[in-house]
């Protein structure tokens, strides 16, 4: 299987008169149709790396950071961002990435439908039957002329996820996408997700700090330490193969 | 191009959603434009027309001959091509002009001023007609009461001389075609037309009006020589130059110079007043709407960033709070000149019959309006461009958690 994301020696730092958080990623390949999990408490990281897989954040330095969507040719992200390419990150998040958020980043002014539709719109795609097949999958079939305003937490993160896949990327990045759910709306949404990424050929990396809900998963865990450096000032994360 | 679309669309909808903050916005734009520009309506329309008033009323443009002199038809007419002359036409001698008027409905005959006229009077400036040739009149509003008549009567003028040893009299018919008002001539004037006004003089120094079938002595061909003459400046601006040019030409005239600065100081005064009042205004409101549009550029930090995540470029980005303030300020902009025209409505109406003016006391031109629109629509521009252009720097990730 080919590798899609390869990352070497990319730092981010957040620091604040010389004291905060350093995440560190000495070297990480992540290969297609791999299922991997960030582990760790809150605040060791995972939200920023994910980002940064994202391409939503720029990184402080890398020595390499590669992406290769399926078929595609590698790009390499870190020159992109050094020569601030932003409208280039945009067009390859666009199309490659899906990118689930914690409380859904739903748009409250536009129905399920109109936010599922709203990446498929962006790359000019066509407004399909895929929505509605996609949407029935995932178990919202019935909500798509709602707003979001009027969902359940569980019935928003089913039409996050629904977005996140409705222009069919080859990448699914999903930050703690059950922490606001109960342990059992959670299982449910994320046994539906699991089966359609294993479907569609997909890509997926999620963040939890939920020990055994990922282990029952069956997902490939980055390993993740956590250290206080530079007289205690600098809390350091390192996530690792 | 469809991004554009895209982005045209969301902030439509995003508006809409939020109808309430939005419609709030709408409020605190038109609630400090709607003052403003009622300020301007006042300003506009009390100071600009009262003070046009005071500048363009014939008395204080008017300036006299002293005495009785000798100007020609010539030196007349090259008088009248300055620039600065708005009328000018030559008087005959006071004793000669001079007509008795009588009409069916009055019992007296009333000896009155004969004033010749012509297009452009200014004391006939409310009036639409001009006498000409022979049997046409203006009168004054005092002499058509005396008269008892109306526009489109018939009255009797009559004039007398000795001839000859003998008493004559004439009578001439003269058509009633308008009535100055007495604001613009306040004693007892008829107005016709030059020849007219030659004709009786003609008739008084014993020469004959073969046009009227009046005898006398056959008119001299010689050209005639005018006592004096009726003329007004343009504008009060330029009488100065006028009673200086006069001087030069050794015609002793008077004008009236004091009142004419006067005037001339309080316009200026109160324009500077008003342009102050005006620019601190404007300020006032430039900072006031930009303040909210920024803030609002703020408030929608999280969507914007999820739209960034979604894949829309920053540049596009920035259109999205830029368009949401041209909405603001479009219907701002809208319900500020409903409440303008209300205002308008009701000041004029309340108050114009108080202060005995014949014009309103408020009111805009239509491009006074578009002025209003266009400094809304660039203050909202200029303050959303520079919230929009900090939105778009922003990464996307930094509103994500929010949301």
């Amino acid at each position: 299987m080919s590798v899609v994301y390869s990352l070497k020696n990319v730092v981010k730092s957040r620091l604040v008169d010389k004291a905060g958080f350093r995440l560190q990623v000495p070297s990480i390949e992540i290969k297609q149709q791999e299922n991997i999990a960030l582990v760790g408490h809150s605040g060791c990281g995972k939200s920023t790396l994910l980002d940064i897989l994202a391409l939503a954040l720029h990184p402080d330095s890398q020595d390499e950071f590669l992406l290769t969507p399926k078929d595609q040719e590698s790009q390499d992200v870190g020159f992109l961002w050094k020569k601030k390419k932003q409208n280039k990150l945009s067009k390859i998040r666009k199309q490659h990435i899906g990118y689930v958020l914690q409380q859904g980043g739903l748009l409250p002014y536009l129905t399920v439908r109109e936010n599922i539709e709203l990446p498929r719109r962006l790359m000019n795609l066509p407004q399909d039957d895929s929505t509605r097949s996609l949407a029935r999958v995932m178990g919202i079939h019935r909500q798509l002329d709602k707003l979001p305003g009027l969902l359940s937490a569980g019935e928003r993160q089913r039409v996050a996820f629904t977005r996140a896949l409705s222009h069919r990327p080859s990448i699914l990045l999903a930050d703690e996408p059950t922490a606001s759910l109960d342990p059992i709306t959670a299982r449910k949404i994320m046994a539906v997700v699991m089966e359609l990424v294993k479907g569609l050929n997909i890509t997926m990396i999620t963040a939890s700090h939920d020990w055994a809900h990922v282990y029952k998963m069956d997902l490939r865990v980055l390993k993740q330490e956590a250290e206080v450096v530079e007289d205690g000032h600098v809390y350091q994360s390192t996530f690792t193969d | 191009m469809s991004q554009f679309k895209n982005i045209l669309t969301l902030s439509f909808r995003d508006y809409s959603h939020e109808w309430r903050m939005s419609g709030c916005f709408v409020l605190a734009l038109a609630s400090v434009l709607a003052p403003m520009m009622i300020l301007f309506g006042l300003k506009f329309g009390i100071v600009s027309s009262m003070v046009n008033e005071l500048v363009e009323n014939p008395s204080n443009r008017e300036i006299k001959a002293i005495g009785s002199g000798s100007y020609s038809e010539d030196w007349l007419n090259r008088f009248a091509e300055r620039k600065e002359v708005a009328f000018l036409i030559p008087k005959t001698r006071a004793l000669a002009a001079t007509i008795q008027l009588k009409s069916k409905s009055a019992g007296r005959i009333f000896s009155t001023e004969l004033l010749a006229t012509a297009q452009g009077d200014p004391l006939l400036k409310t009036v639409a007609t001009t006498p000409r040739g022979y049997h046409s009149v203006i009168l004054s509003e005092e002499i058509a009461n005396k008269l008892n008549v109306k526009k489109g009567d018939v009255i009797d003028g009559s004039l007398a001389r000795q001839f000859r040893g003998k008493r004559e009299r004439v009578h001439i018919d003269l058509k009633v075609l308008d009535i100055a008002p007495s604001h613009t001539v306040s004693r007892k004037v008829a107005f016709v037309s030059l020849d007219l006004l030659l004709a009786t003089e003609s008739f008084k120094d014993g020469r004959a009006v073969s046009q009227l079938g009046w005898q006398g002595q056959q008119q001299s061909q010689q050209q005639r020589e005018y006592p004096s003459f009726r003329l007004y400046a343009r504008s009060i601006y330029e009488v100065k130059g006028l009673v200086a040019a006069l001087d030069k030409e050794g015609v002793n005239v008077k004008a009236n110079l004091e009142q004419i600065n006067t005037v001339q100081s309080i316009d200026q005064n109160l324009t500077i007043i008003f342009w102050i009042i005006a620019c601190v205004g404007a300020v006032g409101f430039s900072f006031s709407l930009g303040a909210s549009l920024w803030a609002n550029v703020d408030r929608k930090h999280k969507e914007l960033s999820i739209l960034r995540l979604v894949g829309f470029q920053g540049g596009k980005i920035i259109l999205f709070p830029v368009l949401q303030s041209m909405y603001t300020a479009i219907l701002g902009w809208l319900l500020a000149v409903l409440i303008y025209l209300m205002a308008e409505q009701s000041i004029n109406q309340i108050l114009a019959p108080n202060l005995r003016i014949d014009r309103v006391i408020c009111y805009l031109l239509p491009e006074h309006f578009f002025w209003a629109l266009g400094l809304t629509l660039s203050v909202a521009a200029g303050a959303a461009i520079l919230g929009g252009v900090r939105a778009s720097r922003i990464e996307p990730s930094d509103g994500l958690r929010e949301i």
